[in-house]
């Protein structure tokens, strides 16, 4: 194993876990993976894949800017490696929207409705335009390596300053238009980071850091295919990047100090301190390393320059776009699965990256023939003399077994709970302990209710009463309690135990009995509970089971309440109150709770009106 | 027309019967403890909801309705958008599913399907087909104490403005969502503080959508900005090399 093969596989498992998420967040929606909620909309992936990594593909259109229309012939090796990260960042950038949107197949709708007041929508516009901008630029490149489409090639290169115009014009729009969508949340977004300067902060930074992204990005080639990288004109690169960086800085701390934010930024929130990191990620260490000619020219100081000016403009974004963004009470935290889609897509970007590297001609020397590296020589097992195919071969077969098996694990690793409950908490229904008094609060509202056991066993009358409520199905079943069935407390659940029906140990009933020959043995066809267990429901209850479900213990108990009160109110019509809500929803709650639930309330507000079902009827006496 | 609907404050008992009557209206499932919700009782199943407040006060939180509404101006696809009358209604076919409007929204109105494979954005749409056909909304018309009314927004801001004149004292001298973010058709009076319903406590007078009018003003002319500057930086540029060649041509 060399470097390279290390890289791979560890870019490949990510892939691997990745899609095995993104096709269950398709299959369950987006509740069943990530953490994104009503208060948090937008997680890491807008905040980490979508926004960020659009300014951080800025270098496409900095670099071409630089070399086609200022004419400084110097950088001309870096054009194609520019494009080609610019073209992988948007394309990571866009497969992140398309795993981020509600209804991804629907993400081109923008093209026929048009919205002109909204930023989005000319950030949606410019993102496609420039992706296939940056696909034509690229184009020629993976040409070369063919005979065919050579007028095309030949089109596409003559024509390139067009391509180069479009791109910059297209570009400077929505960097800065992806600033303009956070205009409209003065109220959300931190002080220190909301500025009506927004959108030129997000396009100088953009242009600042462009640069310095494809500086990295060929170090890291060098690094990883050990070559030799060509400091003199990297370093000349890293100057324009430096010259920018001091711009945006003043930019930034001239706005901060004009709107009275500076001393925002030494308050000691953990905001600030995040102010602060992000700012010297961004600012000082670029601008100190990048500064200091001797520094700049060498390669420790180049790399992290270049290095945490990235990590800072990520962050920048990630902050803007999310961290800063949140509103109260939102605890967002990424899932590991949305941390699994946010790399795995990153990974894939570079997996691309590295193959274009190793088969096109990226930067005007050609890579070696990646054949004729030694890590390339035929390859034995570990038996020795067996050969296990040409070197490309076994290449293939291994990073496919690696991205196989990631994407087995991937699934393996899917929340099964999470996906099931579809969201709801889950709580199963224990036995009651009793009490004459309960607070009864099925759906932690706040909103429930002081249920009296024994003035209900007064007014009902006495013992007698005890089958009104217990239970239904009496008197053939004195020994079940409600949980037993209605075992989950918001969510219906599955009540007939085939195993134990048709085991010797159980029941011991024959297939046929409940099956019967010569229907196909299949749920639909099956013979009911009610045709067997006849004394199963109650009277008064409409319901027939015959879906298997018992529903869950909240509606049940809150059904049951609701029937016998609505009952009671028109039989009486001086108890008309007793049918109306607040007579029990009253709104006030145990001393012994009001600890934690009173003033601003742990949980402020009613969440839940549970409507009883039309189907259920009062009987009439 | 705009049409709107006071809310007041001082009349709600908390009998749910509006979050009920929407409910059914609009044919929405029961509502469980989902862990995508905000606790104020909103959710996708909940376009309206009672938020109880200390010693018995009952707000109703429903989508404001805004005059000027963030949330239209920032779907890049005018899913949301307002009718003649003044109501803020939702398009599903068109909506791409990019959440911009929840994080637009000021009062954290729109709330989404976070479980379903194919989800839509949900809030409150002043039951447009009901008030297009001359009714009025679900909720209002199901409310047994006339907290809730609906009407021409002139009018019901002239009525807010009465009961609080009649009965000095009672009430807090504003009436909720005449001026906020630009004006909103759904309106209180209350005699306690109503912030908790938006993000910041005093929203401003200004309607959010002015806050990035400047900026998409100006995409047009930057795209051709850039173009002519870029233009007239490549014209120098070459000139300059021309020049410089030329010369050294005839030193050489
Ligand atoms: S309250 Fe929010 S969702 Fe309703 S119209 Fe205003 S911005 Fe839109
Ligand atoms: S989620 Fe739908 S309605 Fe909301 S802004 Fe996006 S496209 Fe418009
Ligand atoms: S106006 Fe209609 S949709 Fe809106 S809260 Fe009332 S009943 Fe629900």
């Amino acid at each position: 194993m060399n470097r390279v093969d290390v890289f791979k596989s560890v870019l490949w498992t990510l892939t691997g876990l990745a899609v095995a998420t993104a096709i269950t967040r398709f299959i369950f929606g987006l509740g069943a993976v990530s953490n994104l909620s009503d208060s948090t909309p937008w997680g890491i992936w807008k905040g980490l894949n979508v926004v960020p990594g659009i300014a951080l593909a800025a270098g496409g259109f900095v670099v071409t800017a630089v070399i086609y229309v200022l004419k400084r012939e110097e950088f001309h090796r870096y054009a194609k490696v520019a494009v080609l990260i610019a073209f992988l960042g948007y394309l990571s950038a866009a497969t992140a929207l398309v795993v981020e949107l509600g209804l991804p197949w629907l993400v081109w709708q923008p093209v026929i409705y048009w919205q002109f007041h909204s930023a989005l929508f000319e950030v949606s516009w410019c993102v496609m335009l420039y992706l296939g901008v940056l696909l034509l630029e690229f184009l020629p490149v993976p040409l070369e390596e063919t005979s065919w489409f050579a007028g095309l090639r030949r089109f596409l290169t003559k024509y390139k300053l067009v391509l180069v115009f479009l791109g910059i014009m297209i570009s400077c729009l929505h960097q800065s238009s992806l600033g303009t969508l956070f205009l409209i949340t003065p109220e959300k977004l931190h002080p220190l980071w909301y500025s009506a300067l927004l959108p030129i902060e997000f396009l100088v930074s953009a242009i600042a850091v462009g640069p310095l992204v494809v500086i990295l990005g060929v170090l890291v080639i060098c690094y990883m295919y050990r070559k030799e990288a060509d400091r003199k004109t990297l370093s000349k690169l890293a100057y324009l990047g430096f010259i920018v960086t001091v711009i945006y800085g003043l930019i930034r701390f001239i706005d901060l100090g004009v709107n009275g934010k500076l001393p925002t930024i030494f308050d000691g929130s953990w905001q600030s301190t995040v102010f602060l990191i992000e700012i010297a990620l961004m600012l000082v260490i670029p601008i100190v390393l990048l500064g200091i000619r001797k520094l700049r020219y060498s390669q420790a100081g180049l790399a992290i320059a270049c290095f945490s000016a990235v990590i800072g403009l990520g962050l920048d974004r990630a902050n803007i776009a999310g961290v800063m963004l949140q509103v109260p009470g939102s605890h967002y935290y990424p899932t590991i699965y949305e941390v699994f889609v946010s790399l795995g897509i990153v990974a894939g970007a570079i997996i691309v990256f590295l193959f274009c590297v190793e088969h096109f001609k990226i930067w005007d020397v050609k890579w070696k023939d990646p054949r004729e590296r030694a890590e390339y020589c035929p390859k034995f097992g570990l038996a020795s003399d067996v050969w296990l195919g040409s070197p490309g071969v076994t290449e293939r077969v291994k990073y496919s077994l690696i991205f196989v098996l990631s994407f087995a694990l991937g699934f393996a690793l899917m929340p099964q709970d999470r996906i099931e409950s579809k969201g709801v908490e889950e709580i199963t229904v224990q036995k009651a302990r009793g009490g004459d008094t309960l607070f009864i609060d099925g759906n932690l509202d706040a909103f429930g209710t002081l249920f009296d056991h024994a003035r209900h066993v007064d007014n009902l009358g006495q013992k007698e009463s005890c089958i009104r409520c217990h239970h239904m199905n009496v008197p053939l079943d004195k020994e079940s309690g409600c949980w037993e069935c209605h075992s989950s407390m918001y969510t219906a659940t599955d009540i007939f135990r085939h195993d134990w029906h048709a085991s010797p140990n159980g029941a011991a009933i024959a297939c046929d009995v409940c099956h019967e020959p010569p229907q196909e043995r299949q749920k639909a066809s099956a013979k009911k509970c009610r045709d067997c267990h006849v004394d199963l429901y109650a009277d008064s209850t409409a319901d027939t089971l015959d879906t298997y479900l018992a529903m869950s213990y909240v509606d049940a108990m809150h059904i049951l309440c609701v029937d016998c009160h609505r009952w009671l109110a028109s039989a009486d019509t001086t108890r008309a109150a007793l049918a109306q809500c607040p007579t029990c929803h009253t709104g006030s709650q145990p001393d012994y709770l009001k600890a934690d639930m009173r003033g601003e309330l742990r949980r402020p507000a009613p969440n839940h009106v549970m409507m009883p079902p039309a189907v259920l009827q009062v009987k009439e006496e | 027309m705009s049409m709107a609907i006071l809310t007041d404050i001082t009349k709600c008992i908390g009998c749910f019967e509006c979050v009920a009557a929407c409910k059914k209206t609009n044919g929405h499932e029961a509502d469980k403890p989902y862990v995508f919700h905000i606790n104020d009782g909103l959710s996708a199943h909940n376009w309206t909801s009672i938020v109880q407040r200390p010693d018995k006060h009952f707000v109703r939180k429903q989508c404001r309705h805004c005059l000027d509404p963030a949330c239209a101006s920032a779907c890049p696809v005018a899913a949301l958008h307002q009718t003649s009358e003044g109501i803020v209604i939702y398009d599903s076919h068109k909506c791409i599913g990019c959440r911009y409007c929840m994080i637009a929204c000021p009062y954290g109105i729109p709330r989404y399907d976070w479980d379903k494979p194919v989800p839509y954005v949900q809030k409150c749409n002043m039951c447009y087909e009901r008030v297009k056909h001359g009714k009025q909304p679900a909720c209002t018309a199901a409310c047994p104490t006339q907290a809730t009314i609906f009407g021409e927004r002139k009018e019901l801001i002239a009525e807010a403005h009465r009961r609080i004149k009649e009965n000095p004292g009672k009430y807090i001298n504003k009436v909720f969502g005449e001026f906020e973010v630009g004006g909103t058709s759904v309106l209180y009076i209350s005699d306690i503080d109503l912030g908790f319903l938006s993000y910041v406590a005093i929203p401003g007078t200004k309607a959010l959508p002015k806050t990035t009018a400047t900026a998409m003003e100006a995409v047009l002319p930057t795209f051709f900005g850039v173009g002519a500057v870029m233009g007239g930086l490549h014209w120098l540029v070459r000139r300059r090399q021309k020049l410089q060649r030329e010369n050294e041509e005839s030193e050489g």
